[in-house]
């Protein structure tokens, strides 16, 4: 911990308050873009800007604090509830935009995350966040990137003023059924997160068209190809069962705030999107509940990202997994590589994963796993095989497809030229023929295929997993019934 | 062979390639080749060619009308480059410009484009890294910043850093090519070669720590989650090259 001895108050608030918001993980800028202007500080940069990267090797990009960690919430998971002996501490609006402003300008970051524990009531709490941001905006003049978080059970007059203050706004469903819920975060319910998700998106939505754009957010460009995909063409939003209203309420439009008439503000509502985040471990969903929720979101509310947070455990509780209990960062890593699959390859969520295997395979990454399974879709022939046939051979991204699909337009491939469009031949090799020969001779075996790929993943897994102490290397081990590392 | 050599420096490099033109001894019986010249050998007549404003005028004209605007700021942008053919490149490149027109940049079957797009993609890659990287330090009301550049690309992250910041007085120092880009507030920014005089003062800048500073310094500390630390990851995504003038790593 840094020297607070000469107790400066802003230095052991931002210690309290930073250290307090790191277990949120989304910290990207990205997701508009947006030129300066005379007289105002920042710009927004669409693919996002990474100006440090912290000693667990995750990128700052953000300010990310909470406003206070008083909360009057106890979720059993977060180490601010209330019934938790912490330090505490509340920033004004005002240091916040100090802090926010100085950084930028000496280019620490690309602008604020701002979150925050309840204090008195979700509205009391939303209406300060609302007037934070509104002095940033409005006094310091600061045109860069805002990410909210809005409070779940806050009114929606105070929402829609988040959501035009900030560029994303997201609200943290952390875990993915009510049951859950009730264990383990009693004063929160599904209804006061999906309802205001459910609403961000309409106005997200609305204000899309209102400029000429289309309703739903843009994608990676390769879904425009893949007919099954649940961002490809021709897909709609998919509005909950008729009669379930308590899950989908119909997206009844804000009320109209302040911000709106206010000349200085003229912004649009959020127009980097809708994110969440969920938790992992610390309930017993399956992996399989767990993507097909994140699919859901994608298709109900348009989500830009889904985000999935291995679970620290900070707490003592019985409801809880074991103080001791390793951090599963391996399945966090498996997860967002089917997060993935879902946004950049056409995959749906129970192609992934199946009832009777509701968990992603530690060993190999999905897409291989889903080609195990699949050996009699393969080998495909590269020089004619169509974009989303391509697109599911391990080893090949959208990137690669799109050279392929260009380069055999003027002739036909071959090995060596996939190898410079940097295709993975390492995992591509068993599922691919060029001009009707294959990389190698193979036995188109499951169970061999496997073993061959596991070693090549091999690397990676080990990287994952060691960032732990040697009782998790070993547990990890165990697990996979491996003899040696 | 005759060799024509300049400082690495825009405007020479343009009257260079003038001269090279100009010189009527055959395409293939020339190099061009900047300064300082690493081996020279005995069989070369090596000339020395110093800056002419009027010539390389001449020459970017006629670029931008016959060739195109856009070939002429992509070969101001390869110049930045910090590789040995790279005032050899344009030439080439401007060669094939001057025959086939505007549509050059696209025809990836030379192999001299191609060479040309790989020193252009590594340009961008070094600006864009320090876009992310560089540190201000807040000096009076002016915020400098210093980096070390293997390539010429403190003209491309003034636009980056005016739209960022336009009412903003700041300064970014190349402290390797000893230039600058200068911003005044709400003015449009120049580059300024920096005497040793004016290099001198700008020295000492990043002694200059205030409160932000030490703010910064905890906030990265204490943003870390040490349940999930993993160095090597850290130091795969920053280097320790790149540590040099990032304050969060001065202790
Ligand atoms: S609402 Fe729950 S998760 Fe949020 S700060 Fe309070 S206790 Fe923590």
């Amino acid at each position: 911990m840094y020297d607070l001895s000469n107790n400066d108050p802003l230095k052991e608030k931002l210690t309290i308050l930073s250290d307090a918001a790191k277990y949120d993980v989304a910290c990207t800028s990205s997701g508009v873009s947006r030129g300066g202007r005379e007289g105002f500080l920042g710009n927004s940069v669409a693919a996002g800007v990474c100006h440090a990267f912290t000693s667990d090797g995750r990128c700052i990009s953000l300010l990310k604090i909470l406003m206070t960690n008083h909360c009057i919430f106890d979720c059993k998971y977060c180490k601010n509830r209330a019934s938790n002996d912490v330090p505490r501490a509340t920033f004004t609006p005002e240091e916040i935009c100090t802090l926010t402003i100085e950084f930028y300008k000496r280019n620490y970051i690309e602008g604020l995350f701002l979150s925050s524990g309840v204090i008195k009531s979700p509205d009391y709490t939303m209406e300060r966040i609302c007037e934070t941001l509104r002095l940033l905006r409005t006094k310091y003049r600061f045109n860069g990137y805002i990410h909210v978080k809005a409070i779940p059970g806050a009114s929606d007059e105070l929402i829609y003023s988040a959501g035009l203050l900030a560029d994303r706004i997201s609200l943290n469903m952390e875990l993915p059924t009510q049951e859950s819920l009730r264990k383990l975060a009693p004063n929160k319910n599904m209804k006061n997160i999906i309802g205001p998700m459910n609403r961000i998106s309409g106005t997200i939505a609305g204000h899309r068209v209102a400029v000429g754009k289309s309703a739903r957010m843009e994608r990676c460009g390769i879904n425009k190809h893949l007919v099954n995909s649940i961002f490809g063409p021709g897909v709609d939003r998919i509005e909950g069962p008729e009669g379930d209203s308590s899950l989908f309420p119909a997206a009844n439009p804000f009320l109209y705030p302040a911000e709106k008439n206010d000349a200085l503000l003229r912004r649009p509502f959020a127009p980097a999107g809708q994110s969440t985040q969920m938790i992992i471990g610390a309930t017993d969903e399956t992996d399989l509940d767990l993507i097909r929720t994140t699919q859901a979101l994608y298709q109900s509310f348009d989500l830009k990202r889904v985000f999935f947070s291995a679970y620290i455990p900070v707490n003592e509780d019985a409801a809880l997994p074991d103080k001791t209990a390793p951090v599963p960062l391996l399945r966090e890593h498996r997860l967002y590589q089917a997060d993935w699959l879902i946004r950049y390859y056409g995959f749906v969520a129970d192609e992934i994963l199946t009832g009777d295997n509701p968990f992603l395979d530690y060993r190999v990454d999905p897409k291989c796993f889903w080609a195990i399974n699949h050996l009699d879709r393969f080998p495909v022939e590269i020089n004619t095989a169509p974009v989303d046939v391509l697109l599911r051979v391990p080893g090949i991204g959208p990137t690669s497809v799109k050279r392929i699909v260009s380069a055999r337009r003027y002739g036909s491939i071959n090995f060596e030229m996939l190898k410079r469009m940097h295709v993975v031949l390492k995992r591509a090799r068993f599922f691919i023929t060029c001009n009707g020969r294959m990389f190698e001779r193979v036995p188109m075996d499951h169970r061999y295929i496997l073993n061959q790929l596991a070693d090549a993943d091999r690397r990676d897994v080990y990287q994952i997993t060691d960032r732990n102490n040697d009782f998790r290397q070993l547990n990890l081990f165990d697990d996979l019934k491996m003899e040696r590392a | 062979m005759r060799i024509f050599t300049c400082e690495p420096e825009w405007e020479a490099m343009l009257t260079c390639i003038f001269e090279a033109f100009e010189s009527g001894l055959g395409h293939k019986n020339i190099k061009l080749l900047l300064e300082p010249v690493g081996q020279v050998s005995f069989l070369d007549e090596y000339v020395h060619v110093d800056a002419d404003p009027s010539k390389a005028d001449r020459l970017s004209e006629a670029i931008v009308r016959r060739i195109s605007y856009e070939v002429y700021t992509e070969m101001a942008y390869t110049a930045m480059a910090f590789e040995e053919d790279v005032l050899d490149n344009i030439y080439h490149v401007l060669i094939l410009g001057f025959h086939y027109g505007p549509e050059v940049l696209r025809m990836v079957k030379f192999a001299d484009i191609m060479r040309n797009r790989e020193i252009r993609a590594r340009v961008v890659r070094e600006a864009e890294r320090f876009r992310e990287i560089l540190r201000f330090h807040r000096v009076g009301n002016v915020y400098i910043a210093h980096f070390e550049p293997r390539s010429r690309v403190v003209g491309y992250l003034g636009p980056i850093f005016s739209d960022r910041m336009p009412s903003e007085f700041f300064v970014i120092v190349d402290d390797i090519h000893r230039e600058a880009v200068i911003h005044g507030k709400n003015e449009h920014f120049y580059i300024q070669k920096l005497t040793d005089v004016e290099f001198e003062n700008l020295l000492h800048t990043e002694e200059e720590n205030d409160k932000y500073t030490d703010l910064w310094k905890v906030f990265f500390d204490s943003v870390a989650i040490k349940e999930r630390a993993n160095e090597k990851c850290q130091r795969n995504h920053f280097p320790l090259w790149a540590r040099k003038h990032a304050v969060e790593f001065m202790r």
